[in-house]
């Protein structure tokens, strides 16, 4: 287009050009629009993918925790031992349940020990690991204590449980 | 892949849409003002002209906006897209005005946009020529802006503006010597 016409507006327009030269959409909209960007593939990505680094640190280090928990488990012996002793605590043999309260050996050591015949809530023994429903809960077992000469209890059987 | 100045936006936009984020900032940072300026002059208002951009650059990132590479580049795309979005958000205010039967010669229908006296540029003699050019009729100031500022062609603005070129011929002459004869009125009055 030929301006002779109006070369003064060619310098205005000129001056106007120069003017607008150096102006940028503001910075916020880049970073509105980088959020969005974010948060559209972040839906799109498999959940494995949406983990960033600290997430997956995170993981890592509970893994790594995990497995050193159970290896120290496993190769300790003395933990090794009260696991089998733990094992040993209760035992459950055609109706009868017999609850060792402190070790075979400190038992097997007591010199007299004596049979006193008592009632232990369920709730106790379900604490030692013997079934109980929220329906004989409340319910009281009768039982025979083995105390020792001091009077400390050693050892709980039970005759009468239903373990229904 | 790294992004460089040569990069294409075909390619810029394929890794987008493949969730390259450095693409779509590239691309954005590429783009982003020369819409920006065009809404600026457009609309005459920073914050709407800013909200458009990112509204344009928003349906191009959500696919709602579908470019087709073979109707036109991106930036005229972009410059459609802008001048749309303008143009609705100027929808209540022209059907408030109700106005007759649109006219070309027209100068009435200037827009008195958010706030066209609001300083925009620092330079003195350049904002005088921004707010001659708010007072035009919009259709003359979509022209003027597309082919003073921005060097498009006859051709571009009409696909841009979806006119034929005779009409972007007429718009642009028409829009010229409106904005010479106001900027000549503001002159005369400040003397």
């Amino acid at each position: 287009m030929h301006h002779d016409d109006t070369p003064d507006l060619d310098l205005q327009l000129a001056q106007l050009r120069t003017g607008m030269a150096g102006i940028d959409t503001p910075r916020y909209v880049e970073q509105a629009l980088m959020h969005a960007f974010s948060a559209q593939f972040a839906q799109r990505q498999p959940w494995y993918r949406r983990l960033g680094l600290l997430e997956w640190s995170a993981a890592g280090i509970g893994a790594l925790a995990s497995v050193a928990v159970a290896g120290l488990l496993l190769t300790s012996p003395h933990l090794s031992n009260r696991l089998h002793e733990s094992n040993a605590l209760v035992r459950i043999d055609n109706g009868a349940a017999f609850i060792a309260l402190d070790s075979f050996e400190r038992i097997e050591a007591e010199p007299a020990p004596r049979l006193v015949e008592t009632e232990v809530p369920r709730t106790m023994l379900a604490a030692l690991g013997l079934p109980a429903t929220p329906e004989n809960a409340g319910d009281a077992v009768r039982a025979e204590m083995l105390v020792g000469a001091g009077g400390e209890p050693l050892a709980l059987r039970l005759s009468s449980l239903s373990f229904n | 892949m790294t992004i460089t100045p040569t990069t294409s936006d075909d390619d810029l936009l394929r890794r987008m849409r493949a969730g390259d984020a450095q693409a779509f900032a590239a691309l954005y940072r590429r783009h982003q003002a020369p819409v920006y300026r065009f809404a600026l002059l457009r609309c005459g208002s920073a914050d709407t002209a800013a909200d458009t951009v990112q509204e344009a650059f928003m349906g191009l990132l959500t696919g709602r906006l579908a470019f087709d590479p073979l109707r036109g580049s991106l930036p005229n795309f972009l410059f459609g897209v802008a001048r749309l979005l303008i143009l609705k958000q100027e929808e209540p205010r022209r059907r408030e005005s109700a106005l007759p039967e649109f006219d070309e010669d027209d100068s009435e229908l200037a827009c008195e946009d958010a706030c066209p006296l609001t300083r925009v540029l620092a330079s003195e003699a350049a904002e005088e020529v921004r707010r001659a050019l708010s007072r035009l009729a919009p259709h003359y100031r979509d022209a003027l802006i597309l082919y003073e500022l921005h060097d498009l062609s006859y051709g571009e603005i009409a696909t841009i503006c979806a006119i034929d070129i005779g009409t972007v011929r007429s718009r642009l002459a028409r829009g010229r010597a409106a904005l010479a004869k106001a900027l000549r009125a503001h002159a005369l009055d400040t003397h």
